[in-house]
């Protein structure tokens, strides 16, 4: 009985949108005739001259639109870390009931940490546990922001360049243009472009991730831990073996570069194998715009479950550097 | 017929690439199988099983995308 009056009307918003979205694409001839989506893999440059000429001494810095997306994602997390701290704080004012965002970063956070705790033990989950909620929650954003509506649409039109195919632009009212499905010199250039979809930002995420695992390792057994690397333990005792046990040992370096790699391109890959799809049944069945939406559904799930899954190995390799295999094994003889 | 053989090939690659999604999804199918098989014979084992299986999913997709990286880097002229 508590729930006021006046709340009611957010679900008719809610209808309304679900029957004017179908309308505005199928009923009337096609008002938004979707146009084909420029694919780059590299994120594309919004201005063409570099806004720092020379970054650090490393190069000049473009402002690319991941780097815009990148700076609105970021301001979005810190509004919201301080929205649930002062959530949470005001619950704890009042009657300990967490209410609004608090109550949904609790209910997550909360299976992160069991999840966690299950998995690293009770010893080292306040170690590991901000690794695994950290990059869920920023690639869980990363991913998802991308799916809201002109989020790669609304851009600038560059020049198109030779042989490359482009859109012809249909003029609406000053400087502003509609994208139209024709061919022409006009290329869009999107104000954002989905932060995952740069492999800059994964392959960064990984280095984070492995070089955070090897730390999380060094604390938890010393410097044993670099002896799963450079394998000498058994050496002088059985020559032959101990040999093999070195060379398995170089193995594991190479095995742990290729997390490196396996995290950059599971990430970026499913991400841009999203946007291709998306471009590529736009091209195809553009005319029947509910295809392309139920495809940016199905984004909305690998988004999920990619940042679950980025979190979670983090997790588990972080677990297995805590736990040394080569002890045990020798205790047990 | 005409046009660029480099172009040709391009395509003939990444189709190419794109056998070793094969081997993915036998990986994907065997591990929701056997995911599946643990879960009817223990129901109990439900939330456990599914987040390794998650977890044995992606081991196994990652595959099929170094494929699709691999086909995309070609038809898009990266390398």
């Amino acid at each position: 009985m508590e729930q006021p009056k006046e709340r009611h009307w957010r679900r008719w918003i809610v209808l309304a949108l679900m029957i004017i979205g179908p309308i505005l694409i199928l009923g009337v001839g096609g008002i938004f005739k979707p146009a084909p989506i420029p694919i780059s893999v590299a994120p594309e440059k919004i201005l063409e001259e570099p806004i720092v000429p020379n970054f650090l001494g490393t190069g000049p810095l473009y402002l690319t639109n991941t780097l815009t997306t990148l700076i609105v994602t970021l301001i979005l997390l810190i509004i919201l870390a301080y929205s649930t701290s002062r959530s949470l704080k005001r619950s704890q004012n009042t009657d300990l009931v967490p209410r609004g965002v608090g109550n949904a970063m609790e209910a997550i956070l909360e299976m992160i940490y069991n999840l966690t705790e299950g998995s690293a033990g009770q010893k080292w989950v306040r170690a590991i546990f901000p690794w695994f909620a950290t990059i869920l929650v920023y690639v869980l954003f990363a991913n998802l922001l991308r799916l809201i509506p002109g989020f790669e649409t609304i851009g600038v039109i560059h020049h198109v360049e030779e042989g490359a195919a482009g859109s012809a632009l249909q003029p609406i009212a000053g400087h502003w243009y509609w994208v139209t499905a024709e061919p022409g010199e006009g290329l869009l250039v999107g104000f954002f472009r989905g932060l995952s979809v740069d492999m800059n930002f994964t392959l960064a995420l990984a280095l984070i991730s492995v070089v955070m695992t090897q730390i999380i390792g060094v604390r938890a057994q010393g410097g044993g831990y670099w002896s799963k690397y450079f394998n000498t333990r058994r050496m002088f005792k059985v020559p032959f073996f101990g040999a093999m046990d070195f060379l398995v040992g170089l193995l594991e370096i190479i095995s742990e570069l290729s997390k490196i790699l396996s995290f950059t391109f599971r990430l970026f890959g499913n991400m841009f194998a999203g946007v291709v799809l998306v471009a590529i049944v736009v091209s195809l069945l553009g005319f029947i715009t509910i295809v392309p939406a139920m495809l940016m559904l199905f984004e909305l799930f690998v988004g999920l479950i990619q940042a679950f899954v980025f979190g979670m190995l983090t997790m588990v390799f972080m677990a297995q550097a805590t736990q040394g295999h080569g002890e045990e094994h020798a205790e047990a003889h | 017929m005409e046009g660029n053989i480099l172009d040709a090939m391009r395509y003939v690659g990444a189709g190419l690439a794109m056998i070793g999604a094969a081997g993915a999804g036998v990986g994907i199918g065997l591990s929701v199988q056997g995911a599946l098989t643990g879960m009817a014979r223990n129901p109990d084992t439900y939330g456990n099983l599914l987040t390794n299986m998650i977890l044995g999913i992606a081991f196994s997709e990652a595959i099929a995308i170094y494929c699709l990286v691999i086909a995309f880097l070609m038809l898009f002229k990266v390398v």
